[in-house]
């Protein structure tokens, strides 16, 4: 699939087929793809823990919901928890020069490995190794981690799959998954192939690009150009809105199928 | 604790729940008429009414907001099962729970039993 429509397709799904299991390797493609991602100094922020759905005692998938999540985790077949590693700064150091190795990092921008090794590194990436917890450093390791995840769930959407990302009861799992106490629980990936159509009733309602993205400063609306929606259109990044005509017959269908309250 | 005194499509919680199943899930309330005699008889079981069984779920304290009592849902869910359970047949039984899931779903109290086939 090209890129435009996986990223027009994706959608959170809500109902999967909870009977059908994910195979192995396209879950090795999702966590390849959260691999190569974008992240500041070279740090991989995101770490997660797959964990096939059968494989959780039923105490302990009952104790992972949250209130409105409980239908979702109980229906995905595979569950990637994920997690902000507030320790991924320890490393950075050799981690950084490595980059000026292969030529990511380069004179031409400064970087040296002396200039990693007695500035960027004892002045700013140290003390946030020693444990920084200030708000910005917790929000930026998770945008890091948010960017990982979100490659993950747009190469899934390439494999045919569903994703849903929801909150979880951290304690519940834990005593199975056993994460270090450094890394935050962030959301749960839930993966499984779609019980509904892949359309999902169509796509989302967003606010106009006008709306939320501004041009030089706040207030300016970045102004789209209709013959370049035209072409996210064809290119099948832009889609039919929801709801499709036929969404409540999908969902009553679906609610019989699972028994579902209607 | 009120008896049932009027017809139940005249208490409030029921006309919303029927404008909820016909808005957003496209079905007519009384294209199934067990629908509302679950819901009778669930009632009867607790000895309340359809708006006073909304009003358990729910903690109102003046000048704030109403919230859903997690003590309220967590007995009225195990409220239903009990009524589920009751139902003649495998059939049956997910039927009665999920009409009254449903009703107390379209009157804002979530509700989430899973899977019940």
């Amino acid at each position: 699939m090209e890129y435009k429509e996986v990223v027009g397709r994706r959608r959170t799904i809500r109902y999967f087929q909870s009977w059908r299991q994910v195979e192995r390797e396209k879950i090795q493609i999702m966590l390849e793809a959260a691999r190569v991602a974008s992240c500041a100094v070279n740090a991989t922020f995101l770490k997660a823990i797959v964990v096939i759905r059968d494989n959780i005692p039923r105490a302990t998938l009952d104790a992972l919901k949250t209130p409105v999540s409980g239908l979702n985790i109980e229906l995905a077949p595979v569950h990637i928890y994920t997690y902000a590693d507030m320790g991924a700064y320890k490393g950075a150091q050799a981690r950084l020069k490595k980059l000026v190795d292969v030529g990511a990092l380069n004179a031409t921008h400064g970087w040296s490995h002396k200039f990693v090794d007695e500035f960027v590194w004892p002045n700013i990436l140290k003390p946030l190794s020693d444990g920084g917890t200030q708000p910005s450093v917790t929000a930026a390791v998770g945008y890091d981690a948010g960017i990982a995840v979100c490659q993950a769930m747009l190469a899934a959407v390439d494999e045919g799959l569903g994703v849903c990302l929801s909150a979880f009861q951290h304690e519940a799992i834990n005593k199975i998954v056993k994460a270090p106490p450094e890394w935050i629980p962030l959301f749960v990936l839930l993966v499984g192939y779609p019980a509904e159509s892949w359309e999902a009733g169509g796509q989302r309602p967003r606010p106009p690009l006008e709306e939320i993205f501004f041009e030089g400063e706040y207030g300016k609306p970045f102004k789209g150009d209709p013959k370049v929606t035209e072409q996210m259109k064809v290119a099948k990044m832009i889609q039919a809105p929801a709801p499709l005509p036929w969404r409540k017959e999908e969902i009553k269908a679906l609610a019989r199928m699972f028994g579902l309250p209607e | 604790m009120a008896s049932i005194n009027k017809p139940l499509e005249e208490y409030n919680s029921v006309k919303t729940w029927f404008a909820g199943l016909r808005d957003q899930s496209g079905i007519d309330p009384h294209d199934d008429p067990s629908r509302v005699a679950f819901l009778k008889e669930f009632c009867a079981s607790l000895e309340l009414d359809p708006d006073e069984i909304v009003s358990a779920c729910l903690l109102k304290k003046e000048g704030k907001e109403t919230k859903i009592s997690i003590k309220g849902r967590r007995s009225m869910a195990e409220r239903i099962t009990d009524f589920q359970a009751a139902g003649a047949d495998a059939r049956e039984r997910p039927k009665r729970g999920n009409t009254i899931r449903s009703f107390l779903i379209h009157n804002g109290i979530l509700l989430q039993s899973g899977i019940q086939i």
